[in-house]
């Protein structure tokens, strides 16, 4: 299987996303705050002229939020028909990875069990493979609890 | 509940088979009412053929598209049907259900495919076999659940394209943002000095941009006949499960609503129905005991109203029984019975929309569980919508909702708290007050705020507290609005300050931010900055506000109704001022009213005064000067002074009570009174006529001028006017009995004749006809030197 995976960094972690769930990555602009959302919803943005909801991963997977001087970029994704951009670390490449994904091995931090599915691997180093879709429906679960 | 269009994934999925499920679903739906329709009446050979071709294109399909379960089932339900159309079978209840049951089976599968699910592995030989059963004893049972469903309105079929659900929001979002870009630039334009070209340009941008935008709206719009589409099929399955007769009428499916809309009040409007069906309709013995015709008559109704849908649901059933929702509400201890006894029939109507309360005799497993009606006010008011009840207890019940034609752009108030921007709802918004203003008091108990204005008690929420926002101090009074849903009690919300009003675009926010039951949508206004469309249901809800409204207040009023004859009403007089404001002023005081010449006002040591009866009378309010030759004035009089009040006009007599309404002691104001809804300040005569000088005024002589020239055309016609115009007090001729006073200014043309005056000790101006001086001992003025001539006449005075 010959897949497209977006290689980034996430909260410290490499991490690697299937190329088909990112629409476009870009540089955050400013994040207007919405009180009364939990830590991990940073505020919604404005890009041309679409609102993102900014949801602040690093926090969900650290718990405290990402001071404004490291917020770097954010993945932009539709899901479910709504707008959002996941934040991350940095961003390094788009990449073929012609054996797909590996099966996780190791004991997984608890924090990131929610999201990785698998392993990808590239020049050697393993990436977990994250689905942005599980950042906001945990992320929504989080908070009916 | 009239299933979503689910995403069909591209995943390896075959063009084909995704327009086959599509269109497949889609014909579904329309097909059960035809199904039930055909039915009722099973003569109507037309249906019959419809519903024929659809499980025959569906067992087309299916060969080359390799879908053998769609194909056995469409297979089975085609035979069935062949039958019928052959006229070896004829359509009993039985097999009209089979038939039924196998359409739900499609569409199970159809989903499952669409979602790229497993199939579900449920046994469809069952349902088959359903087919070939013949219900013998049905054929002698009473007709059909469903009477007849009559649709009134035209079905054409409009010439249409299918398009994704994608694509058309993008445009509805093209031309959203096209409307705020024309908008800056007309802000833009107002800014920068007016060049006509550009404005005329600008128009017909305009015009396009206001076009394409209705254009776009309509795209979003849907016909309610898909509201509708579901309602006949569980009408008749209802019917049958309980035993009833209905008779369903669906009228203005051609009636169009936004698609949202549509999908938002599909459930609360399903509800409804199951509940009329349910609760509402008797059993067809009942009906006949109560005189009523056996089958009980539903109608539903959608039409257009201004920019709102109006759907009515009304039934000829019980009715619902007031009396009982009452005792069920006291007996679950909601309700205390001083408070039960003294509710009035729409109050005792209300609580059928409280949450857990339910007068059904049984708890079936369609309604009757009680948790319905608060979550369909519920969801009927998140879109802007009402609901209303108008009950006939032993005659049925009519359910109106009315919800707005669009959602995407509100008139709404952008308020600033915590330092962020908000925006609210126009609509939901009764009143704003500044929290210094009079008529508001705050008190504070145990942590709960009340905000009482006018004597009307409310729930005070500031929005910092209920967002969890910082509220700093501000040097500016703080903005208090008192807010409500659109069936919602009213409470005061506390906001750092109200900025602007706008039209804004609402967009859907994401489900996070929806979540927390505040916000309603977000908006992106011209600043870039997004902004959240506040809900005030929600925020009454984060606050837990009790929902009660302030029935002492009202009750009150009532008293003070009942008791307002006893009030002293005195009459008073209504006038205008000459700066506009309308005013009272007690009627006792006024002596008459009289139109007086301008001319006879004047000002003499700082007092207005007016030449009236041949003596001077001050005036009460200062004025002097006035545009018009005549002025309508008051004269007033307190027993022994009297003044003069001059007024743009006096408008009519009224009774106001003694004491104003709003006592506010200020100046020349008693304060303010409310009469015919509109508020007038009163006129406080104590301060009017304490401010009067005390003794008599009297006028400082000025000069006169004296025109020697008495019998001189140009002396009477063209000096005398200018002259008095200037304000002068004119005399034609030398005056015989009185002396020249020093202080007057004689005017002659002949130079004896100044000699002359000079002699009597006055100042004399001499006038000349010619512009040039006839020589330089000449110090006669020009007679159309107006410069010269009024400085010698100021300058002549000492």
């Amino acid at each position: 299987m010959d897949q497209l995976y977006l290689l980034a960094t996430l909260a410290g972690t490499r991490v690697a996303v299937a190329a088909q769930e990112v629409e476009a990555v870009v540089r955050l602009a400013e994040i207007s705050p919405v009180p009364g959302m939990p830590r991990h919803v940073a505020g919604l943005s404005a890009l041309r002229s679409r609102v993102l909801t900014i949801i602040d991963v690093p926090a969900l997977i650290r718990g405290t939020p990402t001071p404004q001087a490291q917020r770097g970029f954010a993945i932009i994704a539709d899901i479910s028909g709504h707008s959002y951009g996941l934040m991350v670390d940095a961003v390094h490449d788009i990449c073929q990875v012609p054996e797909g994904d590996l099966p996780l091995r190791g004991q997984l931090n608890r924090a990131w069990t929610c999201y990785a599915k698998a392993i990808v691997e590239q020049d050697g180093q393993p990436h977990l493979l994250v689905s942005l879709a599980s950042f906001i429906e945990t992320g929504l679960m989080a908070q009916a609890a | 509940m009239v299933p979503l269009r689910a995403s069909v994934k591209a995943e390896g999925m075959d063009e084909l088979l995704q327009e086959f499920i599509a269109e497949t679903q889609e014909t579904l739906e329309a097909l059960a009412s035809e199904v039930v329709a055909w039915e009722a009446d099973p003569s109507d050979r037309d249906r019959l053929d419809a519903i024929f071709r659809f499980f025959h294109t569906v067992k087309g399909s299916c060969g080359f598209l390799n879908l053998p379960r769609f194909e056995r089932l469409s297979h089975a339900a085609e035979d069935v049907l062949s039958e019928i159309r052959a006229g070896n079978r004829t359509a009993d209840p039985a097999t009209v259900s089979a038939v039924l049951g196998i359409m739900d089976r499609i569409a199970e599968l159809a989903e499952a495919v669409a979602i790229g699910a497993a199939l579900p592995d449920e046994n469809d030989d069952y349902l088959i076999g359903a087919l070939a059963q013949r219900d013998e004893g049905a054929a002698e049972e009473a007709a059909s659940a469903v009477e007849a469903v009559r649709q009134s309105g035209v079905q054409a079929v409009p010439r249409t394209i299918r398009l994704p659900l994608s694509l058309i929001d993008q445009l509805m979002n093209g031309v959203s943002d096209m409307v705020l870009a024309r908008n800056e630039l007309s802000r833009k334009l107002r800014e920068r000095l007016s060049d006509p070209e550009l404005e005329s340009a600008f128009e017909r941008l305009s015009t396009c941009v206001a076009d394409m935008r209705d254009a776009i709206s309509k795209t979003r719009m849907q016909r309610v006949d898909r509201l509708f589409t579901a309602i006949p099929r569980m009408v008749r399955d209802l019917g049958r499960e309980l035993g009833k007769r209905i008779d369903l009428i669906l009228e203005g499916g051609d009636v169009e609503m936004d698609r949202e809309m549509v999908e938002m009040v599909v459930d609360p409007l399903t509800h409804i129905v199951r509940n009329s069906i349910d609760h509402g309709i008797e059993t067809p013995e009942q009906r006949r005991a109560a005189g009523k015709p056996e089958a009980g008559t539903l109608r539903l109704q959608a039409r257009q109203s201004g920019n709102q849908i109006v759907i009515e649901v009304s039934d000829d059933g019980r009715g619902i029984d007031t009396g009982r929702l009452v005792e069920k509400a006291v007996g679950a201890g909601r309700l205390s019975r001083d408070v039960a006894d003294k509710m009035t029939e729409a109050d005792k109507l209300d609580l059928i929309f409280q949450a857990g309360l339910s007068t059904a005799q049984a708890v079936t497993a369609i309604s009757g569980r009680g948790v319905g009606m608060d979550v369909v006010r519920a969801n009927v008011e998140r879109i802007g919508g009402v609901i209303a009840l108008h009950n006939q207890p032993g005659r049925g019940l009519r359910i109106v909702l009315r919800v707005p034609l669009t959602l995407t752009i509100i008139p709404g108030l952008i308020i600033r708290s915590g330092g962020l921007h908000f925006a609210i709802p126009r609509a939901a918004v009764v009143e704003i007050l500044h929290d210094n203003n009079e008529t508001l008091h705050v008190a504070q108990v145990g942590g709960a705020k009340i905000a009482t204005i006018r004597s009307v008690r409310h729930s005070m929420i500031d929005l910092e507290d209920v967002l969890g926002m910082q509220k700093p101090d501000q040097a500016a009074p703080r903005a208090i609005m008192v807010v409500r849903s659109a069936t919602g009690v009213p409470f005061a919300l506390g906001v750092a300050a109200v900025d602007n009003h706008e039209e804004l675009v609402i967009r859907p926010a994401s489900p996070l931010v929806m979540a927390t039951g505040v916000y309603a949508g977000m908006t992106l206004p011209d600043n870039g900055k997004p902004m959240l469309l506040l809900d005030a249901a929600g925020l009454a809800n984060a606050a837990s506000l009790p929902n009660i409204a302030d029935d002492r207040a009202s009750a009150q009023s009532d008293e003070h109704e009942v008791s307002a004859a006893k009030v002293e009403m005195v009459s008073a007089l209504r006038f205008e001022e000459l700066s506009g404001e309308k005013r009272l002023i007690k009627l006792s005081l006024v002596e008459r009213v009289e139109d007086v010449d301008a001319r006879l006002f004047g000002r003499s040591g700082g007092q207005a005064f007016v030449r009236l009866d041949g003596r001077l009378v001050p005036v009460a309010n200062g004025v002097h000067a006035f545009a018009t030759s005549h002025v309508s004035a008051l004269r007033l009089r307190d027993g022994r002074q009297e003044a003069c009040y001059p007024v743009a006009a006096v408008l009519d007599i009224v009774e106001m009570p003694a004491v104003p309404d709003m006592v506010a002691m200020h100046g020349s104001l008693s304060g303010v009174t409310v009469i015919d809804s509109e508020h007038l300040e009163v006129l406080n005569p104590f301060a009017l006529f304490a401010a009067l000088p005390d003794g008599p005024l009297t006028e400082r002589t000025k000069g006169r001028c004296v025109l020697v020239d008495s019998q001189d055309g140009w002396t009477r016609e063209i000096l005398a006017p200018l002259l008095r115009q200037a304000g002068h007090d004119v005399v034609l001729g030398l005056p015989e009995e009185q002396a020249v006073d020093p202080a007057d200014v004689v005017f002659c043309s002949d130079g004896d004749m100044s000699h002359a005056a000079e002699i009597l000790g006055c100042r004399v101006v001499q006038l000349r006809a010619s512009p040039r001086p006839a020589g330089p001992q000449d110090s006669s003025i020009y007679r159309y030197d107006q410069e010269a001539l009024m400085a010698a006449i100021s300058g002549a005075r000492g």
